[in-house]
């Protein structure tokens, strides 16, 4: 690849108008020796002064394992003038199999007064055609949502961890759904967040022998990190839907409680801890404990089962990872709705 | 993929999870232990599985062999060999947690009193790890020792479970050396395994690329009105590997490539190219429809034989430059060796969807690349307008192993003044789209067959229904008179020219891999 190919930079400068025009060239110059790869069309829209070289430092990472047409943008919509500047790059990795330079190419935009007009024409114009479209949302959703945009969104990806308002947030975008007449798949990384706790703590229960447990659950304690508390009630919240508990309560900001189907109490403790934004979940029945912790070493989950006091054969799994890109990466390898994710938010909305 | 009867109640946690489900707990046994399977494959596939999170907490792995060895000898041969051959690099802490589940049983194949200790292990093994009573046979010893280890298994109760457990078999190829042989092989497994117990491994199957042709057919519209007959021209298999006998002359000898690779893996890639679709995707279904195709291929007379399969040995040669050694020049080969190194086969399924569709399968050692891949070549368009002179053809090819992915030849025009039309290929690779790597066909197997779901390994029906097919030709190759000539290649080319000659009579050539 010619030297604009470079990671982490934002490329080539380009005139708007010729964004395709100057893409074309730069593959010509790699003459072969690069594959073009695209699955998916993938935006990130940021509003920050220097999110555009975060994000594509952000792209470059990403793209490792998930070949895309990227398109960064960053607005500052307070700007006085109305001006777009635009760049070309292509971040370029030697894939599994060979050699052979896997590249995804990305354009940047830093966008300058008149977002909400700017935005909608900025994209179209430059999807690949045919691929779904990612919408990765940095920053928090405001009105007016812009109409022209959403109907095109197939994911929109955002983290609700940061979020003030939960339920105006997600008020603005399930009205931005039903206007668009479309079903957007909302993907929240606070959720992603919780995958590896999730499915740490479901195979306790995979097999038949352990299923009578579910129904025996008295008392959940969640470990949160200060600012994820919101994580730590959507697990709450993931439990309560799945498991079909009703009627939830708070009775001291980090006291809550469920009713299952059989009219039994649960009683969920959210403590805050410095570390992980969850780093360990305790899920007890009157004579097990079911416990999902973070290993002191690594990034691994110690995940055991037994009566209080007794002696545990610890397990150990994946934690997976909290970091921007590990996030994304979990997320762009899943596909199809989140019900089970808009179950849990139902469940806990007014206790967010 | 759909899992047997005695499968968990769907868990309402598991719901929404990208990963599929943890199999029940289990004791896996493995017969021939200290073997090359055990230390490159078996454990380094459980271990991944391990660290992915996919296997349960209480699995364990108990080591059968004839070798005196302890139980942490057995955890350090087992873990240099995890440095060298796992697909992911070993963790320490990891690997300290899952080599505490590791055990050693010595003991001879023959011997009573093994097996009616091992019970008695795996009942304490149940106690402390919580295994529950699930046992995983899996044998990767020699197919001599078949008999002797499930007869002592049934004689001390191991073939068989209290309620609510299960125990289930995993059999290494060779499914027998012949129609004969492999129902004696499916009786002796009966005699101690209902056929519901039985998986017979075929590591081509647990690919990602092999699972990818139902998909590809099945998932596809576009595809399914083409799929037949009326507009498929013709079929290749190739499965070319540049090495040669190695290590394996005993074994090889008497197996050849028919035995070794046709009967099992190549005709199990055949019928996932041509069998109907399946009624849902339960094992039984996807197997119903398998077995049907290996059915209705035609059999050949013994002259038809010498005109359609051709056999061969790579003579010395080389290999990416290097002078290398002709098969009879193998340590451990007969320097008379009657043995084929290739094969080439011309076949045709006598159904309704590939009526004269000649299907061509190749196989070889010493050949220039390692490659396995299927091509369907469609027919040519009407020779109207641009098809006047086009000689190629519209080609899908399928491509198992290495690089594995997807390709299309369609036609373009040449840019320019005059019509020039030249084939271009779309191309989908796997390692490009998909940035992680798929899982080794051993790990995929493995939770497979903990899970009970046998889709993926061989039926009684299918291992007997393809060697009813391979056994006149390897009659015809050891007959006594007229015997087909066994011709020679030489290591580093494409087979012999008589390879070449079975397609060029119908016109064909063989793909360019």
């Amino acid at each position: 690849m010619p030297e604009i190919a470079e990671t982490y930079s934002l490329g080539l400068p380009v005139e708007v108008s010729k964004i395709d025009q100057e893409l074309k060239k730069l593959w010509q110059e790699s003459q072969g020796t690069a594959t073009r790869a695209s699955l998916v069309n993938l935006a990130v829209y940021c509003e920050g002064p220097g999110s555009l070289s975060k994000n594509t430092q952000l792209m470059a990472n990403i793209t490792e394992n998930h070949a895309c047409r990227a398109i960064v943008i960053e607005a500052d919509c307070n700007a006085k003038e109305n001006r777009v500047e635009a760049w070309i790059s292509a971040h370029c990795h030697v894939s599994s199999v060979g050699s052979k330079q896997v590249c995804s190419e990305q354009i940047s935009f830093l966008l300058k007064g008149g977002c909400t007009t700017l935005l909608p024409s900025i994209v179209f114009s430059h999807l690949d055609s045919d691929l779904p479209f990612y919408l990765w949302w940095q920053e928090e959703f405001r009105e007016p949502m812009d109409s022209q945009l959403w109907p095109w969104v197939d994911r929109v990806i955002y983290d609700s961890q940061g979020w003030e308002d939960f339920r105006a947030q997600m008020g603005l975008l399930e009205s931005a759904e039903e206007e668009a007449n479309q079903r957007i798949v909302f993907c929240d990384l606070n959720w992603t967040r919780l995958d590896s706790f999730r499915f740490a703590l479901a195979q306790f229960f995979d097999h038949p022998a352990s299923h009578h447990n579910l129904a025996k659950i008295n008392r959940v304690r969640i470990d949160f990190a200060p600012g994820h508390r919101s994580t730590a009630v959507l697990f709450a919240g993931w439990l309560a839907a799945q498991l079909n508990w009703q009627n939830g309560k708070t009775h001291m900001p980090n006291e809550l409680s469920f009713v299952s189907s059989s009219g039994s109490k649960i009683d969920i403790e959210l403590r805050e801890r410095p570390g992980e934004p969850i780093s360990e979940v305790a899920v007890t029945t009157a004579d097990v404990e079911f416990l999902v912790a973070h290993a002191k070493c690594g990034d691994l989950l110690e995940v055991s089962r037994g009566k209080p006091g007794e002696n545990r054969m610890p397990q150990l799994m994946p934690a997976g990872k909290n970091d921007p890109v590990n996030l994304m990466s979990e997320e762009l390898m899943r596909g199809g709705p989140h019900h089970v994710y808009l179950h849990a938010v139902n469940r806990v909305r007014d206790l967010l | 993929m759909n899992r047997a009867a005695d499968q968990p109640e769907p868990n309402p946690l598991r719901e929404g999870l990208s990963a599929r489900a943890v199999p029940q707990p289990c004791a896996i046994v493995i017969f021939g232990a200290t073997g090359d399977l055990t230390h490159r494959k078996l454990v380094p596939a459980l271990y991944n599985l391990a660290a992915d999170g996919d296997l349960p907490p209480a699995v364990t792995i108990v080591g059968f062999a004839r070798r005196p060895k302890t139980d942490d000898e057995f955890r350090h041969d087992l873990e240099e060999a995890m440095r060298k051959f796992s697909r992911q690099p070993l963790r320490d802490e990891i690997w300290k947690n899952f080599a505490a589940s590791i055990f050693y049983h010595q003991s001879e194949f023959e011997d009573e009193a093994g097996y009616k200790a091992l019970a008695k292990r795996l009942d304490e093994i149940d106690k402390n790890h919580g295994t529950r009573g699930n046992r995983l046979f899996y044998f990767a010893a020699s197919p001599d020792q078949f008999e002797p280890i499930l007869k002592h298994l049934k004689a001390a109760g191991l073939n068989q479970t209290c309620e609510g457990s299960w125990a289930r078999v995993i059999v290494e190829k060779p499914f027998g050396t012949d129609l004969a042989s492999a129902r004696e092989l499916n009786r002796v497994i009966h005699n101690s395994f209902s056929e519901e117990q039985t998986y017979r491994i075929d590591h081509f199957l647990g690919k990602e690329t092999a699972q990818n042709i139902l998909v590809l057919r099945f998932a596809n519209a576009i595809f399914a009105p083409l799929w037949n007959t009326h507009y498929v021209d013709q079929v290749q298999i190739t499965a070319a590997e540049t090495l040669g006998v190695e290590n394996r002359a005993g074994y090889y000898e008497h197996a050849g490539a028919l035995r070794d690779m046709v009967q099992n893996h190549l005709l199990q890639l055949l019928c996932l190219v041509a069998m109907e679709p399946p009624t849902d995707l339960s094992a039984d279904s996807i197997r119903d429809e398998k077995v049907k195709v290996v059915r209705s291929l035609r059999h050949w007379s013994r002259d038809e034989i010498a005109l359609n399969v051709v056999r061969a040995q790579y003579a010395k040669g080389a290999i990416n430059g290097e002078p290398v050694v002709g098969y009879r020049q193998e340590k451990n080969v007969n320097p008379d060796s009657q043995t084929e190194t290739f094969v080439a086969l011309r076949l045709f399924i006598d159904n309704w969807r590939w009526a004269d569709v000649p299907i061509y399968l190749r196989v070889g050692k010493r050949l220039p690349k390692s490659a396995t891949e299927i091509s369907i070549h469609f027919k040519k368009a009407p020779a109207v307008l641009f098809n006047k002179d086009l000689r190629a053809l519209n080609v899908l090819v399928i491509r198992i192993q290495p690089d594995e992915g997807i390709s299309l030849t369609i036609h373009a025009k040449v840019p320019g003044t005059s019509f020039r039309i030249e084939p271009v290929k779309m191309d989908f690779h796997y390692g490009t789209s998909f940035g992680k790597p798929s899982p080794e066909a051993y790990e995929r197997l493995l939770l497979d067959a903990m899970s009970g779901d046998a889709t993926l390994f061989a039926r009684r029906d299918e291992v007997e229904q393809a060697w009813a097919f391979i056994d006149p030709i390897e009659e015809a190759w050891h007959a006594k008179k007229d015997v087909p000539e066994l011709f020679f290649y030489p290591a580093g080319s494409w087979g012999p020219e008589a390879a070449d000659d079975l397609l060029v009579r119908d016109g064909h050539a063989w793909r360019r891999l």
